[in-house]
């Protein structure tokens, strides 16, 4: 086993124990932060492969972004934890029979194979040699995303405008009963606004 | 390629090494003698009032989820500004579509109030 | 690699794209015109919002000039593999407008009623149809997820969007969460094909299959698309999302799920199935035929059983699209021509009868029960003869044109052998019947529980008639779609 590999395994036996650990601690804010570190193995393996911007980008964004405001989420509001745990056991059976039934079969189709038939069968296109020192991942990506793979980039544009639109829609109210000062109307104020000098003729005291 | 990277490795092992260390050492040497009272949470000396968790305002959420989106935008930034001077005009006019579609999301929040507190 | 040299990029590969642009012409023109009316839509007030549900009517009629103008027989691929513009694409696309086009009308007095004539419904579908459009001109893994992605947001957002409805909000999570676990086994599948043929083309992929038909790691990739393409498409047993999503979401947004999207979900299955896997064909016919025998059974059994139409409209989804994978197991081109004849069809049928329960609600009044039409007959003859010509056309009865497209599915089955299929399915379209038909009786033969007269707006009477008019006709000269569908396919 090389370097290299034992990394991956290493990498890899963290990310599928923290991913377990993910749906059975009982406290929502460990499940977070359990889903953090399977992120930050998950962009380990990334750059175990060679991608490095998107083991960047993983982190950056996931685990820099989404995560905090996951942890966010859970830690200020108000969910029952207790609620959400019920019926775990009750479905435990079911869960692990499909899970079991799946990976039988899976077991299954595998084994049926000859060993010899295993090879062709299990074809599959072998990993890029490694890059040397100097290769840049991104501007490797960046070759193509922005030429190549234009259209698929702009859909993805679109993609954030409508989550864009679909978070405002979703969760947007503008508030009725709320006072608040608009500073902009305060200071453009001008003095005809405010003061109506009244134009009359003196009376006299009878 | 993978060398450049050994110093993180090292970094990393290092790091969570004396983390490690630093825990295990003060669970074992530290004198560890609970009582309930020691334990009970309190809010500067008194019992805690109520649950820390409560209703939050939606707003909150909403402003996460914009910075959320165009942190996406930005990681998109990257590697075009590595690579401007190869894509050439083609390049450079995609990434303005790209904007141009997010600023009419931009201009939509900013019309829509979503970015005002109140 | 040798394959990613040759895709370096040069200048002459982008004047190459920039040429291909009129190609993707109503993809850009949908694109700008949804932007257009999303920024005007915030320069209205709730007085002039007629203006955002016009401005869209007229992006949909403009781009079925635009489709039917450029209308083309020939299949030019375009932006390195990633774009298709063919016959098949384009008469789907003409279709999608149409529909899309029909739900606009006919939920508008229904949205009105309930304060939801926002711009969103309209911003949000036509980004949805821009979603619809980009699946069904995919050549390409990317383009098939991005556009299902992109339908799939635009969706989970609308059924969410009445957002004081407890059942509404509950129906969007429950859409949303397996929605996004179909998603991931979709893409799941497609990482396993990538991985075996080291292409995301559909083009390249099939050729690579072709070398090697039973590579495990193909058949196990295949496995988990198809769960992703009989989730989008609502077939037993991924089909738990479809009724509580019916009868959850408002039903202006219940049409439109239950529309224009069959249609895309329709063409994503033909370009990966076909376009992409055609090597893998003899795997998937099996699982095919599992899916299509379990979705007639479930959806004509079940669907009896409902109180709710909405719910029971979702169950008759399931068993059409039992019928629609039974024509495309067929792995023929006239079972292929037969599914989406059948799927055009199915959605004709399927806005008549949501557009009647909208016809039949009003402001607090859902009328979404099946107690709801009782007498309908007596309150309103015309429209309750137009529902009849929905139900009889559903339940397959001639000379309506439902009849036609199950039977060119069973003869369609029949040619590739599998007879005994074509009995099942007949079978359980019989079983079918007595739902369809109790909407009848209770329409005909029923006392009304109340008599007022039923206020619909006037565009949507006259469209309704129209649909209702368009299925007995088409029943009349089912040629007139057929030949169409044949010349493209």
């Amino acid at each position: 086993m090389t370097g290299v590999q034992f990394l991956f395994y290493a990498f890899a036996a963290m990310m599928v124990f923290c991913a377990l650990m993910v749906i059975t601690v009982r406290n929502p804010v460990r499940s977070a932060l359990f889903l953090v570190l399977t992120f930050v193995s998950c962009s380990a393996i990334w750059l175990l492969m060679e991608a490095e911007f998107l083991a960047i980008t993983l982190v950056l964004v996931y685990v820099g972004a989404v995560m905090v405001l996951f942890l966010f989420v859970v830690m200020m509001l108000d969910i029952n934890i207790n609620r959400l745990k019920e019926g775990f056991v009750k479905y435990l059976p079911v869960g692990i029979g499909v899970a079991g039934l799946f990976g039988g079969m899976l077991t299954w189709l595998l084994y049926n194979v000859e060993a010899a038939d295993l090879k062709t069968k299990m074809r599959t296109m072998y990993p890029p040699s490694a890059k040397p020192a100097d290769y840049s991942n991104t501007e490797e990506l960046g070759e193509v995303l922005y030429t190549v793979y234009v259209y698929p980039f702009e859909i993805a544009a679109v993609i954030l405008l409508v989550a864009i639109v679909a978070a405002i829609a979703l969760t947007f109210r503008r508030r009725t009963t709320t006072k608040y000062q608009n500073p902009d109307q305060q200071v453009s104020v001008k003095r005809d606004d405010r003061l109506r000098v009244v134009k009359m003729d003196s009376e006299e005291k009878k | 390629m993978l060398s450049n990277y050994l110093p993180v490795l090292i970094f990393l092992i290092v790091g969570g090494g004396i983390g490690a260390v630093m825990i295990i050492a003060g669970f074992v040497l530290a004198p560890h003698k609970p009582d309930s009272e020691k334990t009970s949470p309190y809010e500067c000396g008194f019992e805690a009032f109520e649950d820390s968790r409560m209703k939050f305002d939606v707003r909150y959420y909403l402003v996460a989820i914009l910075f959320i989106l165009f942190d996406l935008e930005i990681a998109f930034l990257f590697p075009w500004a590595v690579v401007l001077d190869k894509i050439g005009y083609f390049g450079f006019w995609a990434m303005v579509i790209f904007l141009g579609i997010l600023v009419v999301g931009f201009i939509y929040e900013w019309k829509k109030g979503a970015l005002e507190w109140e | 690699m040798e394959f990613i040299a040759a895709y370096l990029p040069s200048a002459m590969m982008n004047d190459q794209t920039i040429s291909q642009l009129p190609l993707a012409l109503p993809e850009i023109v949908m694109l700008c015109m949804a932007s257009i009316v999303l920024i005007v839509d915030l320069f209205l007030n709730d007085k002039t919002r007629g203006g955002t549900y016009i401005l869209s009517q007229f992006t949909l009629l403009a781009l079925v000039v635009i489709t039917v103008m450029s209308f083309t027989q020939q299949k030019s691929i375009a932006f390195h593999g990633t774009f298709v513009r063919d016959g098949m694409g384009d008469l789907l696309k003409i279709f999608v407008y149409i529909v899309t086009f029909t739900v606009f009308l006919y939920s508008k007095s229904y949205l009105k009623a309930r304060d939801m004539f926002k711009g969103e419904y309209y911003v949000l579908g036509l980004f949805a149809v821009l979603g619809m459009m980009v699946m069904i001109s995919a050549q390409s893994f990317l383009t098939i997820y991005l556009g299902l992605e992109l339908l799939s947001l635009c969706m989970y957002a609308l059924v969410a969007l009445q957002r004081d409805s407890i059942i509404a909000s509950e129906s969007a999570m429950k859409y949303f969460v397996l929605g996004a676990i179909a998603s991931g086994m979709l893409l799941y599948g497609m990482s396993m094909i990538y991985g075996a043929t080291g292409s995301l083309e559909l083009a390249t992929i099939n050729a690579e299959v072709m070398k090697n038909t039973d590579n495990i790691v193909l058949i196990f990739g295949l496995v988990f698309v198809l769960v992703g393409v009989a989730f989008k498409l609502g077939a037993v047993p991924f089909h738990m999302w479809l009724p509580d999503v019916y009868q959850g979401s408002p039903t202006a947004v219940a049409i439109f799920i239950g529309s224009a999207p069959k249609i895309a979900a329709f063409a994503m299955t033909m370009r990966l199935l076909v376009d992409g896997l055609h090597g893998l064909h003899v795997q998937w016919q099996d699982m095919l035929i599992i899916m299509a025998v379990a979705s007639l059974a479930i959806g004509n059994i079940v669907a009896i059983a409902q109180t709710n139409i909405k719910r029971m409209l979702a169950y008759s989804t399931i068993s059409h699209v039992g019928f629609i994978m039974l024509g495309i197991m067929t792995a023929e081109k006239g079972g292929y021509t037969a599914s989406m004849f059948y799927t055009i069809v199915y959605t004709l049928m399927a806005l008549g009868a949501f557009g009647m329960i909208m016809y039949m609600s009003r402001m607090g009044f859902e009328s979404d029960k099946l107690d709801d039409f009782r007498g309908l007959n007596q309150r309103s003859p015309w429209f309750a003869f137009i529902m009849l010509i929905f139900m009889f056309s559903m339940a397959g009865v001639p000379p309506f044109v439902g009849f036609w497209a199950k039977l060119s599915i069973l003869k369609a089955v029949v040619a590739v052998d599998m007879t005994w299929l074509a009995v099942t399915a007949v079978v359980f379209s019989i079983i079918g019947a007595f739902y369809y038909l109790r909407i009848i009786k209770l329409m005909y033969f029923d006392t009304p529980q109340e008599t007022s007269a039923i206020e619909g707006a006037s565009d949507l009477r006259v469209m309704l008639s129209l649909n209702g008019i368009a299925i007995l006709g088409l029943g009349l000269y089912p040629e007139l779609i057929m030949g169409l569908v044949i010349s493209v396919m």
